[in-house]
């Protein structure tokens, strides 16, 4: 299977709220982690629940340098930032990764750091969830991709298939969602990077469309009844 | 056109939706975690359907927004989280003495004060014992998944018709920001709401005025009208009670958990059951009306209950009035702000089974029993 590997050294992962940032940034971190060094940089002021922060021993433990506001502010109603976020931006011995919180009101936070973003050495995902309210079309989905492009003030790269619903995602659903992105891709000139799949399934999907690589995710984000 | 025949939605933005299908066109609300996704899908959403959010200067303000579409006969909400519900209560107290409809939804976060932003259950007291002042009630529901707050909220607002007055429907953070599918159907079709011909809708022909307050200046009066409170009261409680229950029949003991809480409770269940464990457990779906009837049928069958909340023991009171002291009624809880694990609950459930000895350190030093 033709794993996901980050071409540059920098991967800010943007998107609409609940497109599944978080689990792709959290899976990304890990895999370059087992080969290099990785900081992952949690600049969701959006979200107060399933973010970076709450699985911050699990991925320290398993090599990754997790930057957030420091242990008082973690759980804080305030977007609390911490310097060291550009710290990640300037180190040319890491990777980096950013998840960025939710819709333009979320990318707001990575505009404040846009002069700051080493030219060349980044590139900009952008996860769609097809199931999502208001992400379903094309034309919804450009909508929201020209929103948050001029709130981060950045183009955005590659799109990132992450179509799913939760228990109820088959390979069908993945499917449909990565061809209403593949017009979406072409009328933008830019290209799919992947589709990230739960593990279990990633070699059906794989097997439906040989053409990108399939990003099999486990998933961290889960309500307190499933641990 | 929408390919694809599912939607993930988040709870907040669910509590929206159930709103919008049951033809609420009118949102007055003020931000607040974890409750303001909730706000910002309304104020995206009513304009493109014809309705109208407005943002309110503050908690107080939204709250009497309300009073006035609702008393102009529209069907309209708000939403906050437990410090802003607490500076609506005014507005509540006023809303159920001029009897009109409204929803008001409440994401709790952990008290008291300002607390924090994480999910609590801790304002179960407020909702169901009537939060402002005067001699009142009024429905609460608890939703516990995704598809059900959009079920819920469309139960909120005819039952807030039926009976005239406001219904609060509750969750938290957890609720509020999970993902999970729901099946939306066709575009939502208008509800019938019933005719209204009570409201402030202008005089049309009519001989007599209508006149939306709760002032009764009277004593008699006013207590003619409370005892016409408490009779819609007394029906609510005879005829709304609802719960849902899972593997009841034969358990011994007997979880009581609502919302975010019951959903760790049924893992309980499964788990206690796979270890042989004779467990069941009852959700209250109302808070108020509280599902007594079911309770009390319960304690012939069950050898003792044992209440989970996000609190230090708040619902816990309504389960042993409804007991009665038949039976032993335990509890388990994690207030303010914290949620308790499967693992410390089915631990709970194991000690008062006899399993473990009471002496047994299980694993947590959190959490509160009463």
């Amino acid at each position: 299977m033709a794993h996901f590997f980050p071409t540059k050294r920098i991967s800010i992962f943007v998107g609409a709220l609940g497109s599944g940032k978080t689990e792709l940034a959290i899976n990304t971190a890990l895999v370059l982690a087992r080969e290099c060094l990785v900081a992952l940089v949690d600049l969701d002021v959006i979200n107060p629940q399933y973010r970076v922060r709450m699985v911050k021993e699990m991925l320290v433990s398993r090599g990754v340098e997790v930057v957030c506001p420091p242990d008082q502010l973690l759980q804080a109603d305030v977007p609390a930032l911490t310097p060291a976020m550009l710290g990640v931006l300037s180190r040319e011995d890491r990777y980096g990764v950013f998840d960025v919180g939710g819709d333009d009101i979320g990318a707001v936070v990575l505009g404040s750091f846009r002069p700051y973003l080493p030219a060349g050495r980044y590139a900009v995902y952008y996860v769609v969830n097809a199931c999502r309210p208001h992400s379903a079309t094309a034309a919804d989905i450009h909508r929201m991709i020209d929103r948050i492009e001029r709130a981060a003030r950045v183009g955005v790269d590659y799109l990132v298939n992450n179509t799913n619903l939760g228990s109820e995602t088959d390979p069908e659903t993945i499917i449909e969602g990565r061809r209403i992105l593949d017009v979406v891709a072409e009328q933008r000139g830019i290209r799919v990077a992947f589709t990230g799949v739960r593990a279990d399934m990633a070699a059906a999907v794989q097997e439906l469309h040989a053409d990108i690589p399939v990003f099999p995710l486990r998933l961290y984000m889960r309500p307190p009844w499933e641990k | 056109m929408r390919l694809l025949p599912k939607v993930l939605m988040k709870g907040n933005e669910a509590f929206g939706e159930g709103a919008i299908r049951a033809g609420c066109r009118y949102t007055f609300a003020y931000p607040i975690t974890p409750q303001s996704e909730l706000a910002h899908f309304l104020a995206r959403r009513l304009p493109e359907i014809g309705g109208v959010f407005v943002q309110a200067e503050s908690e107080v303000a939204a709250i009497n927004m309300v009073f006035g579409a609702a008393a102009a006969g529209a069907r309209v909400m708000t939403s906050s989280s437990s410090p802003g519900i607490s500076l609506m209560q005014e507005g509540i107290s006023y809303i159920v003495g001029a009897r009109l409809p409204c929803v008001v939804v409440n994401i709790m976060r952990g008290g008291p004060g300002l607390g924090n932003i994480a999910p609590a259950q801790g304002d179960y007291w407020q909702a169901v014992k009537g939060g402002g002042h005067g001699d009142y009630r009024h429905i609460v529901l608890a939703p516990a998944s995704v598809p059900e707050i959009i079920e819920l909220m469309e139960l909120a607002f005819d039952l807030a018709d039926k009976y005239r007055g406001p219904v609060m429907v509750v969750g938290d953070g957890i609720l509020g920001q999970m993902m999970e599918p729901v099946e939306l159907g066709s575009a939502e079709a208008t509800p019938a709401v019933p005719a209204k011909p009570w409201a402030i809708t202008g005089q049309e022909g009519r001989t007599t005025r209508n006149v939306i307050s709760s002032l009764h200046i009277v004593p008699e009066e006013n207590e003619k009208f409370n005892l016409e409170l408490a009779a819609t009261f007394a029906e609510i409680e005879r005829v709304e009670q609802r719960y849902e229950e899972y593997r009841v029949e034969d358990a011994a003991l007997v979880l009581v958990a609502f919302g975010t809480v019951a959903r760790i409770a049924k893992a309980v269940v499964d788990r206690a059951r796979a270890a042989g464990l004779p467990v069941g457990m009852i959700r209250p779906i109302t808070l108020w009306p509280f599902p007594r009837d079911r309770i009390r049928q319960a304690v012939a069958q069950a050898a003792g209950f044992l209440v989970v909340e996000m609190s230090f023991g708040q619902m816990l009171e309504d389960v042993r009035l409804s007991v009665d002291g038949k039976k032993p009624v335990h509890f388990f809880g994690r207030p303010g702000g914290t949620v308790p694990t499967v693992r410390e609950v089915f631990a709970e459930v194991e000690k008062i089974m006899g399993v473990t000895p009471d002496a047994q350190d299980f694993s947590t030093a959190a959490g509160v029993n009463r």
